[in-house]
């Protein structure tokens, strides 16, 4: 078999937008390798997920029971196990998430699977496909290939691929579960939402980020000034929260919040990938970084390479003046 | 416990304090923070509140200037009372994460800024100078200083030095990527053990080279080697000291005007710690075209800029005007052109307070360095 | 409470050049500075509060150089009781589920508890040696772990998922939790802790204490192969703003402003 598998993934009552990512891009490669796209969907009711997937792939293999009300990684490792010897697919594509990695790894060891994470694009040699994925913050790329016989899984990058409109009618088939019983070792307890601040920066109109270059707490001021005069909201990459200098809720990125403004101001972000996952959707989007090579760049439509103290301080006086 | 308390009391000789207050009184930013030294003397000798003591945020305000230990009537040292229980919270793992971070880098990489030991050299990438060899004779060892090797901004000072020391025809060698902390601001954040590993390391590194003496860029640099580090077996003096020397001896010449009205502001470290007064001025009267005024704050008295005392690395929570604004505004009122200064934390919290005041049309924070090098010819 | 944390030591990149060695498969990283990976220093600092609230052990595993020592020190002068370094130039750094086997040999064959690992490492950001040690170890996990509390023989763990929410999920003892940054603020580590520490125990480890074959871990045998590393082109449609520091900023409010951006 040459088919591609891709885990749907959902959560609280949402199909997540890995999942047609997944599925474009593992369109593309099941053409190349003569096989066929397989949705796998695991869920209790989530009827319209399949329909939504359908859209997107030859086949669904839809496992509908009350176990998979919610996710469980070790439940989902059994599942895929037993779908993988079924099968026999010759690439298993799962998100590159916090549902996925704390999954994929434990798979690939039980059923010894040549097994490459955080992939965003796949190359072909000889018909084969090489994940290429990269190292140091987004700053190498790396060629990584499979080595051995299939199955093959590698975990995807979200954000990695635009999704067009549904374009395929696969049929639906609901499969008994391959796990029968419930799990005792590591039981799902609740999802706890985030305290919501002051501000929801998903809905700002204007965002200024601050990143590592930042350096300190005492200098957010400065920054704060600036988000002031463009009558902005400020967030920021992980660092930014981590070192405390802005609160939970203002995290932009894959492990925070997606956000999309009409102005997204970066300053001293080099743009670590999980980063920009969440906040290529801005409109407009200027940065400024001492380092030319940041990849903060190439999202940004204006780039200012420059030490930020220099030039965030004048900026916001330059504003001022010209909007009197 | 008893004989901690013992070596904390004897340590900083507590029980020779009369309490007479000559060190608040004194102290610069009492006219910013709670701070109150001579208290923390006086409670420090109550073997049960030091923990408690060194929970006080006050004690991370004190900018190490010495004004206390300069006006003591018994030579006591109050700031090292402070900068004791500072070592309370760094033995007990904790610092804030900034200081956490400075410190770690020192240890790590040789300097408190978090930047590869291999940079460090890279302010000298276009300019042809010697590194030095163990054993290898030199006249002047350079020692540049993590502030200035790393902070562009600076890194003209280092580039000037050395244009002139080429000028002036003297035989000099920098230490190059071995060149590491001097400690001033690790001894100063209460980090003890590591400021006498560095002494240690630093007295056998420089001690390998046959150098006469070394020359320092930072008075913190300066006052470290020169009081901190028995063993060195070189002299030690500031670059204001060799220019000095170098101007009298007419082996260097200024030749370039500099028509500006130049106020000198003596770094603590330079000054009241270590009375070098003259030379700065000295070399500011040679500069052509230049009128040299004073501070009425100046010499002893002169006004801390809060840059020292691992204050580059722990906000002072204050609203009441930092000293550094109100030295810019004194600067301005003297219509002063440049504010000259002798010391790269002097330069960075002035001139953040040059733009903070909105002075920058009227006057510029220039390192003695940078206006020698507008003073000479290439 | 037994705890084992593992750590890694990697470069610190954010701000360096990077360049591809003649191999084509590593970077020159003589211009590097080196320390405890984020994450793992997370891990180090949970897994000491960990130990200082409920008593224990935590001991240190790090497969690595002896370059690493240092920072194995430091994570011993804040709390941690004893270390394991396993260096062996004949394992595969750049296969996280060889890597799991290394330490999976190692820590099996020892009482245990929590095995704590960081969630993602800053050079290679696999994601995923500390999952593939669980399975290795034949014991639950739950990765990107941002709270942790116990209760009777379990542990509840928070796992930090997008948009800053939290799926909390209970697990038996002994689990593997892969640490997220921002779990808790890390210790300083001072130099006369550090210089204590050299007291404490760190054992040197090859692959034949473990027990384990050369097959088993080392790039032969593994199921992937690096096959180049090449600096991505940066396809930008930015425009970049030249001038002085004030010229950018004035150019750049000329376009914010007057170019309607706003």
């Amino acid at each position: 078999m040459s088919d591609v598998f891709v885990l749907a993934e959902h959560r609280q009552g949402e199909l997540r937008d890995i999942t047609l990512e997944m599925l474009t891009l593992a369109n593309g490669v099941a053409e190349k390798l003569g096989g066929n796209t397989v949705a796998v969907l695991l869920g209790s009711g989530v009827d319209s997920f399949a329909e939504k997937v359908s859209g997107y792939s030859d086949k669904v293999l839809y496992i509908d029971d009350p176990l998979f009300e919610d996710y469980n990684s070790e439940k989902y490792q059994r599942v895929l196990a037993a779908l993988l010897d079924d099968y026999k697919p010759t690439l298993l594509m799962v998100g590159h998430t916090t549902q996925g990695v704390d999954m994929a790894p434990a798979l690939a060891v039980e059923k010894q699977l040549p097994f490459i994470s955080d992939v965003f694009e796949f190359e072909f040699e000889d018909g084969k496909p090489i994940p290429v994925r990269q190292f140091y913050g987004g700053k190498v790329n790396a060629n990584v290939a499979f080595k051995g016989d299939p199955p093959y899984l590698a975990t995807i990058r979200e954000a990695s691929v635009e999704v067009g409109e549904p374009s395929k009618q696969g049929s639906v088939e609901k499969i008994d579960s391959p796990l029968k019983e419930d799990i005792d070792y590591r039981r799902f307890i609740e999802y706890i939402e985030a305290e919501v601040g002051d501000v929801d920066i998903t809905q700002s109109e204007i965002l200024v980020a601050v990143g590592r270059g930042v350096r300190e707490d005492k200098n957010m001021p400065m920054v704060e000034e600036l988000a002031q005069v463009l009558k902005a909201d400020l967030c920021g990459s992980r660092a930014a929260t981590d070192a405390g200098w802005l609160p939970h809720d203002r995290q932009v990125g894959t492990s925070g919040k997606t956000v999309k403004p009409k102005l997204y101001l970066a300053i001293g972000i080099s743009g670590a990938f999980q980063h920009l996952a969440g906040m290529k959707g801005a409109k407009t989007i200027v940065a400024i970084n001492k380092d030319p090579e940041a990849p903060i760049f190439a999202e940004a439509d204006y780039g200012i390479v420059d030490d930020l103290f220099k030039v965030v301080p004048v900026l916001t006086e330059k504003l001022k003046e010209l909007k009197g | 416990m008893e004989t901690e308390l013992q070596s904390f009391i004897e340590k900083y000789d507590l029980l020779g304090c009369i309490q007479c207050g000559r060190c608040t009184g004194g102290c610069p930013v009492t006219v910013r923070t709670n701070l109150n030294v001579r208290r923390f003397v006086y409670d420090s000798l109550d073997e049960d509140i030091l923990e408690e003591l060194a929970n006080l945020p006050e004690i991370w305000d004190c900018t190490a200037c010495s004004t206390c230990a300069v006006r003591c009537p018994k030579g006591l040292k109050p700031l090292e009372v402070l900068i004791g229980l500072r070592g309370i919270l760094v033995e007990g793992g904790r610092v804030q994460p900034t200081v956490r971070d400075a410190l770690e880098s020192v240890f790590r990489e040789g300097n408190p800024w978090d930047k590869p030991r291999a940079a460090r050299c890279d302010w000298m990438k276009d300019l042809d100078v010697r590194i030095a060899e163990p054993g290898e004779a030199v006249e002047n060892l350079i020692f540049v200083c993590c502030t200035i090797v790393y902070d562009p901004k600076l890194q003209v000072i280092a580039q000037n030095l050395v244009r002139i020391l080429n000028k002036a025809g003297v035989d000099f060698a920098f230490i190059g990527e071995d060149e590491t902390c001097c400690g001033s601001e690790v001894h100063n954040l209460g980090e003890e053990g590591l400021f006498e590993m560095l002494v240690e390391d630093n007295t056998e590194l420089l001690n390998s080279f046959n150098a006469k003496r070394m020359v320092t860029i930072s008075p913190h640099c300066y006052t470290a080697f020169k009081n901190e580090h028995p063993d060195l077996k070189m002299e030690v003096v500031h670059y204001t000291q060799l220019v000095g020397e170098l101007l009298e001896d007419k082996k260097l010449e200024l030749t370039r005007e500099v028509p500006q009205r130049i106020v000198f502001h003596d770094p603590c470290f330079l000054g009241k710690q270590n009375h070098v007064f003259d030379e700065p001025r000295y070399i500011l009267g040679n500069i052509p075209g230049a009128e040299l005024v004073e501070f009425d704050r100046c010499r002893e008295r002169s006004l801390c800029c809060e840059g020292g005392g691992g204050k580059m690395w722990v906000e002072t929570e204050s609203t009441k005007e930092r000293l550094s604004d109100t030295r810019v505004k004194d600067a301005r009122a003297l219509e002063a052109g440049i504010l000259a200064v002798a010391c790269p934390f002097c330069e960075l919290t002035l001139d953040d307070s040059v733009k903070a005041k909105g002075f920058e049309e009227e006057m510029r924070v220039a390192e003695i360095l940078e206006i020698l090098g507008e003073a000479i010819e290439d | 409470m037994n705890i084992f944390v593992c750590v890694k030591r990697v470069p610190d990149t954010s701000e360096a050049e990077i360049k591809i060695d003649e191999t084509g498969r590593d970077v020159d990283s003589s211009r590097f500075s080196f320390d405890i990976n984020d994450a793992d220093n997370y891990a180090v600092e949970e897994a000491i509060r960990i130990k200082e609230a409920r008593g224990g052990n935590v001991q240190v595993i790090c497969a690595g150089p002896q370059d690493a020592d240092v920072m194995i020190r430091m994570a011993l002068a804040k709390g941690g009781d004893s270390a394991v370094r396993i260096d062996d130039p004949r394992i595969n750094k750049n296969d996280p589920l060889q890597m799991a086997k290394v330490l999976a040999a190692y820590i099996k064959e020892q009482e245990y508890d929590l095995v704590m690992t960081g969630c993602m490492a800053n050079d290679n950001w696999f994601m995923a040696t500390g999952v593939a040690l669980a399975e290795e170890l034949g014991v639950p996990h739950a990765a990107m772990v941002n709270q942790v509390e116990f209760l009777d023989g379990k542990v509840k763990a928070h796992r930090e998922l997008e948009g800053g929410l939290s799926e909390v999920v209970e697990m038996e003892l002994p689990a593997v939790l892969t640490i997220q940054t921002g779990i808790n603020e890390p210790r300083y580590a001072p130099i006369r802790g550090i210089r204590a520490a050299q007291k404490k125990e760190l054992k040197v480890l090859n692959l034949d204490d473990l027990g384990i074959s050369e097959e088993e871990v080392s790039e032969n045998s593994s199921l992937i192969e690096l096959q180049k590393l090449y600096i991505p082109e940066v396809v930008s449609k930015a425009e970049f703003i030249e001038g002085e520091p004030e010229e950018k900023a004035q150019i750049m409010a000329d376009k914010l402003v007057k170019g309607g951006l706003l």
